[in-house]
């Protein structure tokens, strides 16, 4: 009797937790975990209106970076909105930040549930997940057409070297650095500022933040190394000053330890009114410049200049209204080479067709269609093709006055290393060592002890 | 106020571990006894399962069995790249101990606990000698307010820092300049001197209020009638403390030693929000995070990442024990 | 009582002194927090840090409302209307918290009733692993953990944050303190009454521990509303985030809108605030009791 009512007492604790765990998966959001079947995560999802869809999937999730406005959920619900009501597959995003995106990406594959599709650029999507073999081959998205319409520096940038291709690019850009040109001509610095060309000499650099900290009395500009977020900038402003490279052409090692870099570090570091600073990281020190502190931004591009800040205040404009020009990185030639950045999509390979299927229908239509033009220009950077689905891409931004003028930086876009083999660590050691030299350390060893952490990464 | 008595074991603080599982064996001991029959054995067995059932589902599977897995996986290369699993030896625990990384996360994870230790220590029972004697609204509000930080939240707390600490903009630059204490605005959370310490400042305000609460307490619980009677015998004040009061406190004193031990070495939203581990910041806990999930060339190495953390469970499980053993020789 | 010497009354009127000066330094935050949520931009984005808003505005909260949105709730594949995430977030955040409060009160009074009143085998044992356990910090295990999770499709669910933090056996020692102080002829005679197990539990038990039951769910559910790191890792889509993992997200963006990160932090302190400030005697009560009895 009384055994039967404490084995009865047992039972319910034990449905409890059973109608626990069970509410946990309904509640859960459509999970995007292999072993489920596609049918019945459709027939969940959506009334079958949608007719005979036994190829794909209903619902495929996507993470994106920050790309221009592909952080911006309005912008990013518009284009998924006009998917949804072409093809009846709806796209459930989450937006991901630089500072731990990737954090968030490795937890969702060690719990075997990374999105069907990511949007980044070719460093993390080719270099490090497709290398680790997570990534579908979209090889075989690729039509001959296609080829020809993209450009070839990217479509090499999307490729492993065993010929997969991880990611279809969608746009790309020049990064470059932004002068606040207002303070510039407080300072009377404007003077070695080209305005005609956007590039200027590194000694135009020196004498233009001598001229502003003789007339701020602070720091003007920030080497910034918090973390890894933004480093093209860093990384670009070290190699251009005397003509330093960051790998070799073959991308097989990393140089940023040739003397030429090392001079370049000592340089800045011997600058006052320029700081290495490791509170900042690339987004800070845009947010700086924006608030009118710092008087140049190193971790600028055209979707900046566009919006600068993302604050939706008007375009080249600090939060004071102070004029933004563009500038290439200085180099004693004035003819920089900058760091090309590339964007597109990849496939997380989550073992089940259908979703791979449905999420390559989103690729098309978003990178292969007449719809392209919306998806680029969301982004605020250039299309990487020429042609998309018949529609023309090279005039798309024909009517802006500012990307119009971008375009003069364009054909100094440098070398993508960003495929090099041990990159993730080669970025890692990069900020490390400027905290390191940011804190007094002697230069030469300095570098020349982090670039060989990164060769060794790089084997 | 506390409807039970306090309950103190002899001579050992009531919550060492040691009296705790002694407890426990004196337990076992007795269902041995004879005057125990074997139907009534059985029966204690079955309802003493029966009851703690619901609680060992959730013990069991999510604290005992990864912590198996744990120490498991802390002996093999487990990583992200490659699904097979090799059993390595303790080839993680030596490589510990050769990586930099680690060695200076270490160094940073003890200077934390160290440091913070003692001064919120020191500082709790100092407020809460201060202030326990005063009338109870004004102590309720001063005890209120001293464990705001801590009910705040770390994420909350840590974003209020993080701008109040600013190189550029932060207030406490403002207010020292202002003051003429400094020329330049100091980069508290990007240099190394600092940083560190900045973090330090920001756990000890999230940690001096539990201990507070229990010093008011304890103080108010000290027997008087020993106070007095040395207070006649014209002890002072300083006296009084050291030679009645704080033995008295000990047990009090030990638990907070403790909980304070474990919450600083847990120290990980401020690493990840203020400094993601740079400017000599680095903590064990999140070298762990950053070898488990950041992308880098080791990203994924949970093999190492377990060693880490089971060797950081070794270190609390020493220091907590000579904290006990500290504080049962006094 | 003796006369207070000068010195004495000296050193009390500093003190009293440095108390407040303490206790202005360590409300700063929270004001910063309160009035830098109601900053209008040109504050936030001010050089020098501006001491008061020039104006109080709202427009930091429909940043932060604007920004992200979630559907309010999702039950059994039912959607409710899409609001700011923030909510969601919010709702989330209490969902977590009170179950993991009530499932933790629950199955850790029957557990540390069972381990105090019980003589059952293996006890000592138990004990002792539950004694272990408590030193040992949540996040070293968090590897398995999360692959754990991610087997029993609960990765991504507010029940991978919940169950471990149920699972935690801090509870179950208190609870077992507070047990041991229940006299054994009480249970006894209920016993011979013919009581049930569950009833003596329910009837007699439970009500002579109910202090210990209400610090431990205050102490749960303040944890479980902070435990960011197991947010961190268990959740991954927007909409199940919790209010401090939201938060903690947004800092992350690129974009770094102060006003907005306030607004978002007051959303996240102000309701455990209040629920600390209601229940403060209790609060006190219960940190005070399970030390004594912890």
């Amino acid at each position: 009797m009384k055994m039967k009512k404490v084995l009865a007492f047992g039972l319910s604790a034990a449905m409890v937790f059973s109608l626990a765990a069970c509410s946990g998966g309904g509640n859960g959001e459509p999970q995007a975990t292999a072993s489920q079947p596609a049918g019945t995560q459709s027939s969940q999802a959506q009334p079958p209106a949608q007719g005979d869809t036994a190829g794909a999937a209903q619902e495929i999730t996507l993470w994106t970076y920050p790309i221009g406005n592909w952080g911006k959920e309005d912008a990013v619900k518009a284009l998924t909105d006009a998917f949804k009501a072409d093809t009846g597959i709806s796209v459930q995003v989450e937006y991901l930040a630089y500072a731990d995106g990737d954090d968030k990406v490795n937890s969702a594959i060690t719990a075997n549930d990374a999105p069907d599709l990511i949007m980044e650029g070719p460093e993390r999507l080719v270099a490090n997940w497709g290398a680790s073999g997570y990534m579908v081959d979209l090889s075989d998205m690729l039509t001959d057409q296609d080829r020809a319409e993209i450009q070839q520096s990217v479509l090499t940038a999307c490729t492993a070297p065993d010929g997969a291709v991880y990611e279809y690019p969608l746009v790309m850009t020049a990064h470059c650095m932004a002068v606040n040109l207002d303070a510039f001509k407080a300072a009377g610095a404007d003077q070695y500022l080209d305005l005609e060309t956007h590039t200027w000499t590194t000694e135009d650099f020196i004498n233009a933040v001598q001229a502003l900290y003789a007339h701020y009395g602070e720091t003007v500009g920030a080497v910034y190394c918090a973390g890894q977020g933004g480093d093209q900038g860093t990384r670009a402003l070290v190699n251009n000053l005397y003509g330093g490279t960051f790998t070799n052409a073959e991308h097989t090692q990393y140089t940023w330890d040739d003397p030429l870099n090392i001079k370049a570090l000592e340089q800045l570091k011997g600058m006052e009114g320029i700081a290495f600073d490791a509170s900042l990281a690339g987004g800070d020190e845009i947010t700086k410049f924006y608030q009118g502190v710092l008087k140049m931004a190193f971790c600028w591009n055209i979707a900046q200049q566009l919006d600068p800040n993302t604050a939706g205040t008007g375009a080249e404009k600090t939060i004071t209204g102070e004029q933004i020009a563009f500038m290439g990185f200085p180099s004693e030639s004035g003819e920089p080479a900058l760091q090309g950045g590339i964007w597109g999509f990849g496939i997380f390979d989550n073992g089940d067709p259908a979703r791979v299927e449905a999420a390559k229908t989103f690729i098309n239509y978003m990178a292969n269609s007449e719809h392209t033009v919306d998806a680029v220009k969301t982004a605020n950077y250039f299309p990487v093709r020429s042609a998309a689905g018949g529609a023309d891409l090279s005039t798309i931004w024909a009517d802006n006055e500012i990307m119009d003028e971008y375009q003069v930086l364009m054909p100094y876009l440098g070398d993508y290393y960003q495929v090099t083999s041990g990159w993730a660590q080669a970025r890692t050691s990069w900020w490390n060592m400027l905290q390191k030299v940011g804190e007094g350390a002697d230069i030469a060893s300095t570098v020349a002890s982090y670039a060989a952490e990164a060769n060794a990464a790089a084997k | 106020m506390c409807p039970f008595p306090v309950h103190s074991g002899e001579g050992a603080p009531p919550y060492s571990e040691n009296s705790m599982i002694r407890e426990g064996c004196s337990g076992l001991a007795k269902q041995n006894q004879p005057a125990m029959g074997r139907a009534l054995q059985r029966r204690e067995n079955i309802n003493g399962y029966l009851f703690m059932l619901p609680s060992l589902v959730f013990f069991v599977g999510f604290v005992i069995i990864p912590m198996f897995i744990c120490i498991f996986n802390s002996l093999t290369d487990a990583n992200m790249r490659d699904s097979a699993v090799h059993f390595i030896g303790l080839n993680n625990f030596v490589n510990l101990w050769q990586d930099k990384t680690f060695l200076e996360a270490l160094k940073n994870t003890f200077i934390i606990v160290v440091v913070s230790v003692p001064t919120v220590c020191a500082f709790s029972l100092w407020v809460a000698s201060a202030i326990y004697k005063l009338k109870g609204p004004v102590l309720s509000t001063f005890r209120c307010i001293f464990y705001l930080p801590v009910v705040t939240g770390s994420v909350a707390v840590t974003v209020v820092w993080k701008w109040m600490y600013d190189n550029y903009t932060g207030i406490f630059n403002a207010v020292l300049k202002g003051a003429g204490l400094i020329d330049k605005n100091i980069n508290f959370l990007g240099d190394s001197r600092f940083a560190l310490w900045c973090i330090i400042l920001i756990l000890f305000t999230t940690s001096v209020g539990q201990p507070i609460v229990l010093y008011v307490s304890a103080l108010g619980n000290v027997d008087q009638s020993l106070v007095e009677a040395s207070r006649v015998d014209g002890a002072t004040g300083l006296q009084v403390f050291w030679r009645i009061k704080w033995p008295q406190m000990m047990p009090t004193t030990l638990y907070i030693l403790v909980i304070t031990t474990i919450n600083s070495f847990q120290c990980f939203a401020l690493i990840q929000l203020l400094t993601q581990g740079g400017s000599g910041t680095n903590t064990v806990m999140y070298y762990i995070y950053y070898t488990a999930f950041k992308l880098t060339e080791q990203s994924g190495h949970f093999g190492y990442a377990n060693a880490m953390g089971v060797m950081l469970a070794v270190f609390i499980a020493i220091l907590s024990a000579v904290q006990f053993r500290l504080a049962k020789e006094k | 009582m003796k006369t207070i010497s000068g010195q004495n009354k000296a050193y009390k009127v500093l003190s009293i002194v440095i108390l407040v000066v303490l206790a202005i330094l360590f409300l700063f935050p929270l004001y910063w927090i309160v009035t830098g949520a109601f900053k209008p931009a040109t504050d936030i984005y001010a050089t020098k840090p501006v001491w008061t808003p020039s104006e109080w505005v709202s427009t930091n909260f429909e940043n932060l409302f604007n920004r992200r949105s979630a559907p309010l709730f999702e039950i059994f594949g039912l959607q409710g209307p899409t609001v700011p995430a923030a909510f969601r977030w919010l709702i989330n955040t209490v969902f977590m918290a009170v179950v993991a409060m009530i499932l933790t009160c629950i199955t850790a009074a029957m557990a540390g009733y069972a381990l105090a009143k019980k003589r059952f085998r293996g006890r000592a044992i138990l004990f002792g692993l539950i004694v272990c356990a408590m030193a040992l910090p949540k996040q070293v295990i968090l590897i398995p953990l999360l692959r754990e999770m991610s087997d029993l499709h609960l990765y991504d669910t507010l029940w991978a944050v919940i169950f471990p933090t149920v699972g935690w056996p801090f509870g179950v020692f208190l609870m077992k303190q507070f047990s041991e102080s229940i006299p054994g002829e009480i249970l006894e005679a209920a016993r011979v009454d013919g009581s049930s197990e569950l009833r003596t539990f329910a009837t007699i038990v439970v009500p002579m521990i109910k202090p210990g039951i209400g610090a431990l769910a205050i102490f749960t559910f303040i944890n479980s509303w902070n435990d960011y790191f197991m947010q961190l890792i268990m959740l991954s889509s927007g909409s199940n985030f919790t209010i401090s993992l939201g938060i903690a997200t947004l800092q992350a963006e690129t974009t770094i809108d102060m006003g907005m990160l306030m607004a978002g932090a007051a959303l996240a302190a102000i309701p455990i605030i209040v629920v600390f400030l209601v229940f403060q005697k209790y609060f006190t009560q219960g940190i005070t009791m399970g030390a004594v009895k912890g």
